[in-house]
């Protein structure tokens, strides 16, 4: 709103960033990077990690389970920061790019509970547990599904860019309390208490580092291209309420 | 077996669809915007 | 102006606003008799959803009971800013030189008043339904920190969905994700009551740290919802 009452500068300035290359250099390197990582990735997954004795083939979804999950939860904190930074700064790239990393976060974390869900039928034969960290997966899902509901009904303005951003910073916050809370809640259950993995032979790591390395890049492009987005649906419907103003 | 098929199935088809959905949604916004850009255009041509 | 005479400004600014507020729910009371005749409701509900036995009522009685009175609360609390963004008040009291953590203390403080009243006709109702004994004053407090956990989150987005066309379907998921760990801990609180476990979290405590957590985090962030 306020953007629209800052008269003076002419509508073409607003216009003049948009005009840039549709793919930058950086952006290609970073995509070209993350696709040979993820090439590399598969072979590993598949044809080095040695197959493990008791879990078998299906193991093998930890080292993609692991990399999406381990994003989620990243992409949960970029939002909070951006969301800081902004209601900080009042700069609204710091929103945008919190708008970015939640619609991404609310993809990975999807993934995340479908992959976990696959692998704990797998491996204890139920698609469910309210273990700790299954039912903070699901409110975190929850979370990010609030998160754009939100900003989606408040619509472009900086009303919403505010309330997303204390939505995230208490998200943030109350998300390993619920991890702690819900772990203290099950004690009494220690049926579903999922073991711990123990030591993990150095070629598991070694795969689960490569994986991570080659999800958090692709990760990288990802919110790139979502930032993108974001920064151009602001900066059109910033342009078309200008014209009305003026009109 | 069959699980991890499906797991893997799921996560590619999923993020490439999702990278390719939004490829598209930015083509459409750019479309867009240059729309909006020779409005404005127009709009200061009949101003001056 | 020393702390002092600032904190008496502060307080003066909250009770005027919370006076206000009595007054204006006084007037009407459908929302905190509605509140009243839900949670009534949800207890009826539980009811039949759980065919009550002797065996598992401890296990169920606690989880009915707070059911009932997030559901309720949250029926108060989605009222709390939209009632003033719909008599055109709420622009006028932003205008106001009054601190905006005041504003939302006395919001707090006002739902928390009208929501306990509420618990406190259930209460008695809840024992006779569900024929527990009404315990001692040891409920007291696990109710009336759990309320406050809901209501402190509850009031915070409150204020930012009464902008939207949808509140009465945005409040309730923005709020539950958040309030897990008080529904946790205060079922829990309850539920020791009834049947006592060895080896129990200080629930209480907990319920406690969740609060002041909450609301130092409400306050901080109220003036950025609210503004426009």
């Amino acid at each position: 709103m306020a953007v629209i009452n800052k008269t003076g500068a002419p509508l073409q300035e607003a216009a003049a960033p948009v005009r840039r290359p549709s793919l930058p250099l950086a952006s290609l390197l970073l995509g070209a990077l993350a696709f040979a990582g993820m090439m590399i990735s598969i072979w590993a997954i598949f044809l080095y990690a040695p197959t493990d004795a008791i879990e078998g083939l299906s193991q093998r979804i930890f080292y993609f389970h692991v990399p999406v999950a381990w994003l989620a939860m990243l992409s949960f904190v970029i939002v909070a920061l951006g969301g800081a930074i902004y209601l900080w700064r009042e700069d609204e790239r710091w929103d945008w790019l919190a708008l970015a990393a939640a619609e991404a976060g609310a993809i990975f974390t999807t993934l995340t509970l479908v992959t976990g869900s696959l692998w704990g039928r797998a491996t204890w034969g139920t698609w469910w547990t309210w273990d700790a960290r299954l039912t903070t997966s699901l409110i975190l899902w929850f979370l990010y599904i609030a998160y754009l509901m939100l900003r989606s009904y408040l619509g472009k303005t900086s009303t919403s860019a505010r309330a997303g951003a204390v939505l995230a910073i208490l998200g943030v916050i109350d998300v390993p309390i619920i991890y702690e809370s819900v772990n203290w809640w099950r004690t009494l259950h220690p049926a579903a208490e999922i073991g711990t993995p123990g030591a993990l032979p150095p070629a598991v790591v070694l795969v689960l580092m490569l994986s991570l390395i080659s999800f958090t890049l692709f990760y990288c492009v990802l919110l790139i291209q979502l930032y993108q987005l974001v920064r151009l649906q602001h900066l059109t419907s910033r342009l078309r309420a200008r014209l009305q103003v003026v009109d | 077996m069959v699980y991890m098929v499906i797991a893997y199935a799921l996560v590619w088809a999923g993020l490439f669809a999702y990278l390719a959905f939004i490829a598209l949604r930015i083509r459409a916004v750019r479309t867009e915007l240059a729309a909006v850009e020779e409005l404005v255009r127009e709009h200061e041509a009949r101003q001056e | 102006m020393s702390t002092l005479s600032t904190l008496r400004l502060f307080c003066s600014q909250v009770l005027a606003i919370l006076g206000k507020d009595i007054r204006y729910e006084l007037r009407s009371k459908q929302t905190w008799l509605g509140m009243g005749l839900f949670a009534l409701l949800v207890f009826v509900i539980f009811n039949f959803a759980f065919d009550l036995r002797v065996e598992n009522r401890a296990a169920v009685a606690p989880g009915a009971l707070w059911v009932a009175f997030v559901f309720a609360s949250l029926l108060g609390l989605g009222r709390t800013i939209a009632a003033e963004r719909e008599g055109g008040s709420l622009d006028r009291l932003l205008l106001c030189p009054v601190d905006r953590r005041a504003i939302y203390l006395a919001k707090l403080l006002g739902n928390l008043l009208f929501i306990g009243i509420v618990e406190l006709v259930a209460l008695p109702i809840f024992a006779a339904l569900f024929s527990v004994p009404l315990f001692s004053g040891e409920l007291f407090p696990i109710v009336l920190l759990g309320t406050l956990g809901v209501a402190i989150i509850g009031t915070l987005f409150s204020a930012m969905t009464a902008a939207t066309r949808a509140r009465e379907l945005l409040l309730p998921l923005l709020v539950f994700p958040l309030i897990v760990p008080v529904v946790i801990a205060a079922v829990r609180a309850t539920g020791a009551l009834m049947i006592t476990a060895p080896d129990e979290p200080p629930w209480l405590g907990l319920l406690a740290a969740f609060d002041v957590i909450f609301l130092s985090l409400a306050l901080l962030t109220f003036s950025y919802v609210i503004e426009e």
